[in-house]
């Protein structure tokens, strides 16, 4: 579904991502790991179009990406969660929802999705028509999240959802994560510093270091790793 | 006793001028304000954006005479509103080929260095308007003349200058529907995204580009509506969108930053101190005692009477 092929990323003459190659097929979940400044928000960001790389190449479906404008790759049926969950602070909880709505295919399944967004996350149901910006950092992970769910993707990607959140919570929400995966057998690639909550249930990972991808496979092959155990899962 | 009579009745006719005049400056703070809310973009051209709205109702209704089938009570209302869309056509185009290589999303990450030309253009496109409107309607002050700026209705003892009342009547029917707009139509709620936050918005797959195009459109348009209401009321010449800039900027501010009902209430407190000044202050120190209560106000609320509780991000 989603193919990177050598992708190289500068940030005024700062190498962000060297040579990055990476694999999403229909129906996985994959996820990124790997420290702070491994280059994986910017991975997301080139993907969404707020970053153009040096060079290399995004297939999207068989679809050239790179000459797809940042805004018409919603349309396309990526949804992008991002990082610091960038909810939409003056909109009420619903209004927030019906952006994410914004695209075609959002706009069309919204009967059938909004149910769907408010069973998964009850408190935003009872938080409709409150400001996002006065929402705990939990409930505006979880909006960010609705709000990507709204728009009917087919690729959900979703930066860094346990920043800033307190243990349970980041629990919490990893466990709807894995339920969106289960249940509505959506696509999902994850970037996450939270090594093992990550792999825990990933069907394969990439390990980002510096730029690079370090070490990529399934998810019982990372987890048996010892470089994997030693450096990320404290074993 | 008669005395304290006479300056209630003052006092009321002061207050009945300062909402009517207000009404119109509120207007045009609200089209400032979408500018600066939705592109963070300081307008300083917005003023002579209105003088065009001024010329083209000048023009529809006297200058060429279009509009005289409708009659001199109609006709300035018409060419007032109808200077609206041509001059967001105008607004539409100046940002597809100028504004928007200075703004937009590409500027969004390099916030400080982008204003310096922002600021650099708009005052650029400031003087080219001042001085183009000079070669091309001249200096001579003019007005549109139209039996409303010399009728009045009487209410009671107060006296509503008609032509000033009907813009009132015209600029709050204006505010309220882009009031509307932008809370409930689709287009509106992805303007207030773009303008909340532009990263997020492009994320949800809104043009950030053009829902800027239209922001900025839209403010210089109503303002225009704005400057075409105003020009029944008093004479103009090339240069009065200088005048009128300080009192939207003004206006602004003092209605919050961000907030569109709040720029419209900024600009009705302007007029209302500039009108309720001349009970007690001579008509030259209109200004002072509009920046006096203007200082007050920003002194004792900061963000302003309608600013956000929190801030962007």
């Amino acid at each position: 579904m989603l193919k990177i092929r050598s992708l190289n990323v500068a940030y005024g003459g700062l190498q962000a991502l060297s040579e990055v190659s990476l694999e999403v097929e229909q129906g996985q979940f994959v996820a990124v790991v790997g420290p702070n400044g491994a280059g994986k928000s910017t991975l997301f960001k080139t993907i969404s179009g707020t970053v153009a790389p040096l060079s290399g190449e995004i297939l999207y479906k068989g679809r050239d990406l790179l000459a797809v404008a940042p805004g018409e790759r919603a349309q396309l049926g990526i949804a992008h969660v991002p990082e610091g969950r960038q909810v939409f602070a003056s909109m009420t909880v619903m209004e927030n929802l019906e952006m994410g709505a914004y695209t075609r295919n959002g706009r069309a399944r919204w009967g059938e999705l909004l149910p769907m967004i408010l069973a998964l996350f009850p408190v935003l149901a009872e938080r409709r028509e409150q400001l996002a910006g006065t929402l705990s950092g939990g409930e505006q992970q979880m909006l960010a999240i609705g709000r990507g769910l709204a728009s009917a993707p087919e690729l959900l990607m979703l930066d860094e959802p346990s920043m800033g959140l307190a243990p349970a919570l980041v629990d919490a929400i990893f466990e709807r994560i894995h339920q969106i995966h289960r249940q509505h057998g959506l696509t999902i690639l994850l970037v996450e510093q939270r090594v093992a909550e990550a792999l825990e249930s990933c069907d394969s990972g990439y390990v980002l270091e510096t730029g690079r991808v370090v070490m990529r496979g399934r998810h019982d092959e990372l987890v048996a790793d010892p470089r994997v155990k030693r450096a990320y899962l404290g074993m | 006793m008669e005395t304290l009579q006479w300056f209630f009745i003052d006092f009321l006719q002061a207050l009945a001028a300062g909402l009517l005049v207000g009404g119109t400056y509120g207007l045009m703070c609200v089209g400032l304000g979408i500018i600066f809310g939705v592109m963070r973009v300081v307008n300083f051209a917005h003023g002579d954006f209105m003088m065009l709205g001024m010329y083209l109702a000048f023009y529809m209704v006297t200058g060429f005479g279009m509009l005289t089938f409708l009659g001199p009570y109609v006709g300035p209302i018409v060419g007032a509103v109808l200077a609206g869309p041509i001059v967001f056509v105008f607004g539409w185009l100046l940002h597809r080929y100028l504004i928007a290589r200075v703004t937009g999303a590409r500027v969004v990450s390099a916030e400080a260095e982008g204003h310096y030309t922002q600021i650099i253009l708009t005052l650029g496109i400031s003087l080219i308007l001042q001085n183009g409107g000079l070669i091309l309607f001249g200096s001579l002050p003019i007005s549109i003349q139209t039996p409303l700026s010399r009728e009045s209705w009487e209410l009671g003892p107060i006296f509503l200058n008609q032509a000033r009342s009907v813009g009132f009547v015209i600029a709050v029917i204006f505010a309220l529907v882009l009031y509307f707009f932008l809370g409930r139509s689709r287009l509106g709620k992805a303007l207030r995204a773009a303008a909340d936050n532009p990263v997020a918005a492009a994320y949800v797959g809104v043009d950030v580009d053009r829902s800027h195009r239209l922001a900025f459109g839209l403010g210089v348009g109503i303002t225009a509506v704005a400057g075409g209401l105003i020009a029944s009321t008093q004479t103009f010449q090339p240069y009065i969108g200088f005048d009128f800039v300080i009192v939207m900027f003004a206006g602004v501010v003092l209605g919050g930053l961000g907030s569109i009902l709040g720029a419209f209430w900024g600009g009705l407190t302007i007029g209302l101190v500039q009108q309720m000044s001349t009970l007690v202050l001579p008509y030259q120190l209109q200004n002072t005692a509009i920046f006096v209560v203007f200082l007050l106000i920003i002194f004792f609320w900061p963000r302003g009477m309608f600013g956000r509780s929190w801030e962007r991000t």
